[in-house]
């Protein structure tokens, strides 16, 4: 039987949409991580309000998206800045057990919010990618997974060129590898924190606009922050182009095994890669090794 | 009303205190109780506040009209956040409170996880949200029933519809890859070769999926007539239906109960079009045929009430209808006493809740029709005729 090579192509590309999507939702997490060392399990819920906000300012006020959409992304960037100074703030010092399990506690709060505010309801968000579809060469991708990868990418990319050329994206690494260092020097730590948790909300926010937009909202949409944070342990919870190319290897391998195996394998092989990952580089592919010596 | 800061904070301190704590109705002794582990939060909470509010309904419409047998009829639930372990926990909290005969169940999993304790207690029947087929058992579930056909019974009815609008039709089953989505299928590609259809692919999604790009590509190289959904509430349905129509397919889509509010379609808008379903009720603005209970939820209700409302409604008329036949019988109200009036009902009328007389012969009611969504209308019609499948 000869390989049907157009589907296999159609599949690929298909799975590198999925794979910027868990790639931008993974930069939330690795932002927050390599700047405060906290791994914030609420960053699914902070996409979750991200994308609610869009709905309310498209469905709601009416708003054109693209203003939406910078609205939205402002307002996740806000209620990181929230969630940084009035949760996590207080917390520093503590045992890094006890400030991951504030975040679960936060993503609870969130849900309440949404359910309260918008309904338990799902809901779909309304069409602001167009319809017509896509062929490069004869292979069929859709609309919306070629604008959330275009979208995804060229944020990534920006973060990563502000990571190595900005000055705040240097104090962020600064204060990530010595914060008592990075205090001696003259870096405003805990600006530093603030404005991680802001860039994180951010993304959340967008990575929420795009999600919704390919899946529909609800306030129990936040798990597919769960499917990220995988990607974030295989990449490295503290690299940037971790969360990059772990993002690709899991969505492809989810597209490649969802459809020559069934889609009950994809979790098996999703989880599968992460064991393989932790048992050869328990840092994660990128992630920076850290010698502790007693 | 003037209000100040002070007093709205109260207030507001009071009504949360009030959900935190449960309301309790007051109760006499010989009170007629209907207990609830009902999902108010968490992922089935769309579905909990209609059905709390459907029972609800009901039981004032039978207490405002003297209860039965001039006994008055208590409600008591809890929020379960659609937890098992919650759900229990709400059970035992209840049923060690109050002298509870009739109980709504959230989910499969506590249907299943509760059931040696009904069988042990044989004093409470119990109906609730699931309509998994494994309950549709009389023997294994001697006290339990669903207010509606099982998923096995709904993909019969979707599937006798098929084959009667085209016969030989192409068809594809998705499914998310839970105990939920899993449910009818084995029965249902048994189903589709004895109608004399073709099952063309079954594609599995897993439970947390949110781009199903590569899925809706190997339902273009299926090519089906019609593909039908279960497993699912909204998403990926309407991702599904937007990309098949971007892609040029015929395929006409359909699902489960779970998939029919008209109100999540509406939300959806054009892409919904066309889409089809299987329904065990009647729709709140329904107006066709004589339909006094569907009258009276419209006068209680001026706005549009789920589908999940009137499933808490009908599992409360069925509860107490078994109720009323037991004490009419001049009997006690155990378990086995409501499971055979239950059972007695015989060409029952519903009040227009459904479309036609039901008979509960088993575990279930085995009655549906197919709904299609109509966009301009931005409502569900009817499409076909009330199906009745084997009980």
């Amino acid at each position: 039987m000869d390989f049907d090579w157009l589907f296999f192509t159609e599949v690929t590309l298909a799975g590198l949409g999925n794979s910027a999507l868990l790639s931008l939702t993974g930069l939330a997490f690795v932002l927050i991580y390599k700047a405060t060392r906290v791994v914030n399990l609420a960053i699914g819920e902070m996409l979750m309000i991200g994308a609610y906000l869009f709905f309310s300012f498209t469905a709601g006020m009416g708003l054109p998206p693209y203003a939406a959409i910078v609205l939205a992304i402002l307002g996740g960037a806000l209620l990181g800045a929230a969630i940084e100074r009035a949760v996590i703030r207080p917390m520093l010092g503590e045992a890094a057990i006890s400030v991951f399990m504030v975040t679960i506690g936060v993503g609870s709060v969130l849900i309440g919010l949404a359910e309260i505010i918008w309904g338990a309801e799902p809901t779909a968000l309304p069409d602001f990618m167009g319809k017509t579809p896509i062929f490069i060469g004869d292979a069929y991708v859709s609309r919306k997974v070629v604008i959330g990868f275009t979208v995804s990418a060229v944020v990534i990319a920006l973060f990563l060129l502000a990571f190595r050329f900005w000055r705040g994206g240097v104090a962020l690494r600064a204060t990530a590898s010595d914060q008592a260092a990075a205090y001696s020097c003259g870096i405003n730590v805990p600006a530093v924190f603030s404005v991680a948790w802001m860039f994180a909300g951010a993304a959340a926010a967008g990575a929420g606009i795009l999600v919704g937009a390919v899946g529909g909202i609800a306030p129990t949409m936040g798990v597919f922050g769960l499917s990220a944070l995988v990607v974030v342990i295989v990449g490295g919870l503290d690299s940037i182009a971790g969360a990059l190319i772990g993002g690709i290897l899991v969505g492809l391998l989810e597209a490649w095994c969802g459809t020559y195996l069934g889609g009950e394998y994809k979790m098996l092989a999703t989880f599968g890669l992460l064991m393989l990952v932790l048992m050869v580089r328990p840092y994660g592919l990128f992630g920076t090794v850290e010698i502790e010596r007693l | 009303m003037d209000m100040n800061r002070r007093q709205a904070l109260s207030l507001a301190l009071g009504a949360g205190a009030a959900i935190g704590l449960g309301i309790r109705p007051s109760q006499a002794a010989d009170d007629i109780v209907i207990g609830g582990s009902i999902p108010l939060s968490g992922v089935f909470a769309f579905a909990g506040i209609g059905i709390h509010a459907g029972i609800q309904d009901y039981v004032k419409i039978i207490n405002d009209g003297g209860g039965i047998a001039g006994r008055k009829v208590t409600y008591l639930a809890e929020d379960t956040a659609y937890k098992t372990d919650q759900s229990v926990a709400v059970f035992n909290k209840l049923t060690s409170q109050a002298d509870i005969h009739l109980y709504y169940s959230d989910s499969t999993a506590f249907a299943k996880t509760i059931n040696a304790e009904l069988d042990r207690r044989k004093s409470i029947l119990m109906a609730g949200a699931s309509f998994a087929s494994e309950l549709n058992d009389p023997k294994k579930y001697p006290f339990q029933f669903i207010a509606g056909p099982d998923y096995t019974q709904m993909f019969d009815i979707l599937l006798q519809y098929v084959a009667k609008t085209k016969p030989g039709a192409k068809i594809a089953f998705v499914h998310s890859d839970t105990e939920f989505g899993r449910d009818p299928i084995a029965a249902g590609q048994a189903q589709v070769k004895a109608l004399g259809l073709k099952m063309t692919e079954t594609i599995v999604t897993p439970p947390s999926a949110v781009d199903v790009s590569t899925e809706i590509l190997k339902l273009r190289r299926a090519n089906p007539d019609f593909t039908i959904f279960h497993g699912y509430v909204l998403a990926p349905l309407p991702e599904f239906m937007s990309q098949a129509k971007q892609m040029g397919l015929a395929t006409k889509f359909m699902g489960t109960f779970w998939s029919m509010d008209n109100s999540l379609w509406t939300k959806v808008g054009e892409p919904a079009d066309g889409f089809m379903g299987v329904m065990p009720y009647r729709y709140y603005y329904d107006t066709e045929g004589k339909s006094p209970m569907l009258e009276k939820i419209r006068q209680m209700r001026p706005d549009y009430q789920s589908t999940a409302y009137m499933q808490g409604f009908l599992t409360a008329m069925l509860f107490l209808e078994s109720a009323k036949r037991t004490l009419a019988a001049g009997k006690t109200l155990t378990a086995e006493n409501l499971k055979a009036a239950l059972n007695s009902l015989k060409d029952f009328d519903t009040g227009g809740l459904i479309g036609v007389p039901i008979s509960i012969p088993g575990n279930s009611v085995p009655v549906g029709r197919v709904y299609r969504y109509d966009a301009a209308k931005k409502l569900m019609v009817a499409d076909s005729d009330w199906i009745k499948v084997g009980g």
